[in-house]
């Protein structure tokens, strides 16, 4: 018998409250480790490669504001610009489909190499979209999840825009970090609203990133003092903001981490406590035996630690095979492209369950400390 | 009386308790010589203080003033940290519940008390072979303690207490629990240990039966002895 063969027999001693604290442990570090992922989702939203060039240039007021058309030729003539196209979110429904999952965007079909490269298509299905103004082009899982084609049709309703949209798909896109996006021509939309003179917003694509800051200050003084005044910032800057409006949501998340770390640590501790109060007996004859109070605590602090670990790799690592072999989107019915779990999360959930197997020890390890043999003794006789 | 050089040397030995606001003497101005090779038997009504002079002897336990001399060490000197080394290489224990760790096995059991030690696994697995043998357990070395009579959990504990190969045994009414066929039995292997192996066996019980096995017994009431 070695000493942590002796030590694995004492946690397993009691198979079923053993089973269900490492079941406990195990649930609620998944459930840490998912909301972390969330958190990291909302808080750091994929990047592609191109997003360091991009510009997004939105009404200063609100991002509801649009922006008049004639601010193109403004933007286009400045120095250091690669592409410059419209985006105006649609915010439609598929099929009247009320859980339409991906957003629908209007832009210049001709910019979208340009300005969003990363979208990857045949150069035929391309040429057919920029040919065809009421022709849309349908990101890869969109076109998974609704089993569509080249040549299907693709009605959407509007819910902000007074108007109906009969799209056609002309070509199926992958590449971006999320490929639920559908793109249609900015043309089709000003024609169905009767040419309104606005858009949504201003993609800008800069030529290099030592570009960006100042293409950023001359966009935004262009337009300084006018009836539209624009707030131009980086790609990662506007999904930034984008991210405040869900309001406190880092707050909320992290409340609900800090109770679930809590309970954990009561529950974890409520176990060790009741483990070590049926061995008083045991504990004391070892101390007569000759074990010394430090080794004791050792022995505590190793199965605590050892149902925290086991805990930790059910959880955690159940998390981890789940999230990367399942699809994102699939599992959130579309609400995330991605849910990396990343190995700073992996890390924070460790780190967890190290000060879980710690914390929880030290209560009933210092009662043994404390207590002494004959006491020990006389406590179950 | 002695029949050889002391072993263990008990000195003006009180032990008072504090219960609440009051002080209880459990020992008052004990003074006792234990010859190596002795089998004593410590006698006298629930309450006299014969467990708590074991307890003291055996260093689970410290004295409120005197000395508990044992193998010439002052026990009631050692730190909490030199004690236990020295129960470990000096002390057996055989108690009244038998005090076995329910999910190990026999040999486990009497094995755990050598994995304070530096020997080898080999060397362990031979003493613990050989302390199951002299208690006649050999043949139930991978049973746990539940699926052992009463007697034979006694016999692990007494062969626990003799993988160490102390030379002080100290049994805290080892045969409370079993059945008067299985006491003889338990009492004639500490019987041997006196008079075969030269151990210093001491005996707490309140059976006469069972004080008739130790080579000198003596009696203790309200903390004093009385013969």
């Amino acid at each position: 018998m070695t000493v942590s063969g002796f030590i694995i027999k004492n946690a397993f001693r009691n198979k079923r409250r053993a089973a269900l604290c490492v079941l406990s442990v195990a649930m609620s570090l998944f459930l840490l480790v998912t909301l972390l992922v969330v958190l990291n989702e909302f808080t750091n939203p994929p990047e592609d490669a191109g997003a360091s060039l991009r510009i997004a240039v939105r009404n200063k007021v609100s991002l509801a504001n649009p922006l008049p058309v004639r601010q193109r030729a403004v933007i286009e003539k400045m120095a250091g610009i690669d592409g410059v196209t419209a985006l105006t979110f649609f915010g439609g429904k598929y099929k009247n489909d009320e859980n339409t999952f991906f957003a629908q965007f209007a832009m210049d079909p001709e910019k979208l190499t340009a300005v969003f490269g990363e979208a990857k298509m045949p150069a035929d299905q391309l040429a057919a979209w920029i040919k065809d103004r009421t022709s849309v082009i349908v990101g890869y899982d969109t076109a998974q999840r609704y089993q569509l084609k080249i040549g299907d049709k693709f009605p959407l309703v509007g819910q902000i825009y007074p108007v109906d949209l009969d799209l056609t798909i002309a070509g199926i896109y992958r590449g971006t970090t999320d490929d639920r996006n559908v793109f249609f021509h900015q043309k089709y939309l000003d024609e169905l609203l009767g040419d309104p003179g606005t858009v949504g917003m201003w993609w800008v694509k800069a030529r290099s990133a030592e570009e960006v800051p100042g293409l950023i200050d001359r966009i935004n003084a262009a337009f300084a003092n006018t009836s539209a005044e624009v707030l131009a910032e980086t790609e990662r800057a506007f999904q930034m903001g984008f991210i405040s409006m869900w309001a406190n949501i880092k707050i909320l998340i992290g409340s609900i981490c800090s109770v679930v770390v809590f309970a954990l640590v009561l529950v974890t501790a409520s176990t060790m406590s009741m483990a070590v109060r049926e061995r008083l007996r045991e504990l004391s004859v070892l101390k007569a035996l000759g074990f010394r109070r430090h080794e004791l605590f050792a022995f505590i602090l190793a199965e605590s630690f050892g149902l925290a670990v086991v805990g930790l790799l059910l959880g955690g690592g159940g998390a981890w095979l789940l999230y990367n072999s399942l699809s994102a989107s699939a599992l959130t019915g579309g609400l995330f492209a991605t849910l990396t779990v990343t190995p700073r999360i992996l890390g924070t959930a460790a780190l967890v369950a190290t000060g879980l197997g710690v914390v929880s020890s030290l209560a009933p390890a210092w009662s043994i400390m404390r207590l002494s043999v004959v006491e020990g003794l006389k406590t179950l006789d | 009386m002695p029949v050889a050089a002391p072993i263990v040397q008990v000195r003006e030995l009180t032990k008072v308790f504090r219960q609440g606001e009051i002080n209880v003497t459990a020992l008052h101005r004990i003074n006792l010589e234990i010859a190596a090779g002795e089998f004593l038997t410590l006698m006298g009504p629930s309450g006299s203080g014969k467990s708590t002079l074991l307890h003291i002897i055996a260093g689970i336990d410290r004295p409120t003033s005197g000395d508990c001399i044992v193998q010439e060490r002052n026990i009631g000197a050692l730190n909490e940290s030199e004690l236990a080394d020295w129960r470990n290489q000096n002390v057996g224990f055989v108690f009244q519940t038998f005090n076995l760790i329910p999910v190990l096995s026999a040999f486990e059991n009497v094995e755990l008390p050598l994995l304070l030690t530096q020997l080898s696994a080999r060397d362990r697995r031979r003493q613990v072979t050989t302390a199951l043998e002299l208690v006649g357990l050999s043949d139930r070395m991978k049973h746990l303690p539940r699926q052992l009579s009463g007697g034979q959990e006694q016999r692990v504990a007494i062969a626990r207490a003799l993988v160490t190969d102390p030379q002080l045994i100290v049994a805290d009414e080892p045969t409370g629990n079993l059945d008067s066929h299985s006491a003889a039995d338990v009492l004639d292997i500490l019987r041997r240990l006196s008079r075969d192996a030269r151990k210093t066996v001491i005996m707490v019980t309140h059976d006469p039966k069972a004080a008739a096995y130790g080579t000198r017994s003596i009696h203790l009431e309200k903390g004093e002895l009385t013969n």
